[in-house]
C-alpha cells in the first residue's frame, strides 16, 4: 500500500522533505511504519519509538489528521491512500 | 472601572469594538477590567502586548528577565533600537504607556520558576510566549492547577503551533506529556527565525486571548493549529483529553513542588 507521510519541524530536517510518499507492506501498523522510518533515516532513530516499542512521550502521531493514541496507538493499522503526520513539539517564541 | 460607564474618549478609541454585537459596550468594559499575563515580551510576546495593549485589555502583566539586544529588533516590534539593552519589561511597558494610557502595566523582571510560578494566580489569562520547554510545562502545570486558561503560541524557524488551555479541555500535556531531551529542539537563536513568523502566530494568541476575556467565539480548545508560513498554509488537528494526564487526568497532581523542570519536565513514574 502507498501511504503520505508528512512531517513537521525537527522531523523534517531529519528526513530532508516535508511529505514522502512511501510504499509498506498491506495492513502496517503505525509501530511498524515508524521502526522502517527509523532505520530508513538517521536522524529518527529513537526518536519515534521507546525501548519498550511504545510511542515516544514527545511527539503526536496522526493517521488521517487523528491522533493514534487515542486508536489503538503502535497498533493502529494503516490503509491504501492514508497520510500519517509526525509532530514534534516546538518550544520557540524569541 | 466596575460600573463605571465608558468616557467620550474610550468610546471613540473602542468605537470599532463597540460597534460590533459581539463586543459591544460591555464587551469593551469587560476587556478594560480583565487582566492577562504575558510570559516573555520577545518574538511572541511583542504582537500580544502590543495587540491586548490596543485593545484595552486594562490590566497586562508581563514577564521577562532578558534585556534587548540588536538582533531582537528583526520581530519584536515593541521594541525600538534606543532600547538595546534595556530590560524587555521596561521597553515593553513604554511601548504600552505610549500607545494606550487605559492600560496598567506590572513588570515581573524575572524568569518563571517553580518559586515565583504564583504570580500567575489572579490573572483572567495566561499566554505563554515564552521561548523554552521548563516555562512552557511550568505555565501549563501552575495555570491548569489554578485554573486559568492558556494561550499557548510556539515557533520554529517558518512554522507555529498554537492551542488553547482551557481548564476545561486538554492541556497541553495531553498532546505532549514530556518536553524533548534538552538539545534535541534548537532555539530561534540556533536555528534563525523568519521576523514576521512569530508576529502571526502571535495575533492568533491575541486573538484567542480576547475571545477568552469576552467569552466569545470558540477558541482552539483540544485543537492545535499548526502554521506552515513557507507553504502558507494551516492546519487544525484534533486532540483529546489523555485520562492519564498527569495534570489534567484521572489521578491528577495537586502542587508542582516535586516536578522537576530542568529536563524532559516529567511526573510521576520514570519521570527524569
Amino acid at each position: 500500500m502507498d501511504l503520505e507521510l508528512r512531517f513537521f519541524a525537527t522531523f523534517r530536517e531529519a528526513v530532508g522533505q516535508k511529505t514522502l510518499e512511501r510504499e509498506f507492506d498491506d495492513d502496517a501498523t503505525v509501530g511498524e511504519i515508524l521502526l522502517t522510518l527509523e532505520s530508513a533515516y538517521d536522524g529518527l532513530e529513537g526518536k519515534l519509538i521507546d525501548d519498550g516499542g511504545d510511542l515516544q512521550p514527545n511527539l503526536n502521531i496522526l493517521k488521517n489528521g487523528r491522533e493514534v493514541l487515542h486508536m489503538e496507538g503502535t497498533e493502529t493499522v494503516m490503509e491504501d491512500g492514508d497520510t500519517l503526520s509526525i509532530f514534534p513539539p516546538v518550544a520557540g517564541g524569541a | 472601572m466596575s460600573g463605571l460607564s465608558l468616557d467620550a474618549t474610550q468610546l471613540d478609541r473602542y468605537s470599532r469594538h463597540i460597534i460590533m454585537d459581539e463586543v459591544g459596550p460591555e464587551g469593551q468594559k469587560r476587556l478594560l477590567e480583565s487582566s492577562a499575563l504575558v510570559i516573555g515580551a520577545g518574538g511572541l510576546g511583542a504582537p500580544v502586548i502590543q495587540y491586548l495593549a490596543a485593545a484595552g485589555v486594562g490590566h497586562i502583566g508581563v514577564v521577562d528577565d532578558d534585556v534587548v539586544e540588536r538582533s531582537n529588533l528583526q520581530r519584536q516590534v515593541i521594541h525600538g533600537d534606543a532600547d538595546v539593552g534595556r530590560p524587555k519589561v521596561d521597553s515593553a511597558k513604554d511601548f504600552v504607556t505610549t500607545l494606550n494610557p487605559d492600560v496598567d502595566v506590572d513588570t515581573h523582571q524575572t524568569r518563571l520558576g517553580r518559586s515565583n510560578a504564583d504570580l500567575i494566580e489572579g490573572y483572567d489569562v495566561v499566554v505563554d510566549a515564552s521561548d523554552n520547554f521548563p516555562t512552557r510545562y511550568l505555565v501549563n502545570d501552575t495555570a491548569r492547577l489554578a485554573g486559568i486558561p492558556v494561550s499557548h503560541g510556539a515557533i520554529y524557524k517558518f512554522e507555529g503551533q498554537v492551542t488553547t488551555l482551557h481548564p476545561d479541555g486538554p492541556c497541553y500535556r495531553c498532546l505532549f506529556r514530556e518536553a524533548p531531551e534538552p538539545g534535541t529542539v534548537p532555539d530561534c537563536a540556533t536555528t534563525g527565525v523568519l521576523g514576521v513568523l512569530p508576529g502571526t502566530v502571535g495575533c492568533i494568541q491575541a486573538t484567542e486571548a480576547v475571545k477568552l476575556l469576552l467569552d466569545a467565539g470558540d477558541p482552539l480548545v483540544g485543537r492545535m493549529l499548526f502554521y506552515d508560513a513557507m507553504d502558507m498554509t494551516f492546519d487544525t488537528v484534533p486532540y483529546a483529553e489523555d485520562p492519564d494526564c498527569p495534570v489534567c487526568g484521572d489521578d491528577p497532581i495537586d502542587s508542582i513542588e516535586d516536578v522537576e523542570y530542568a529536563d524532559s519536565c516529567g511526573i510521576g513514574a520514570g519521570a527524569d
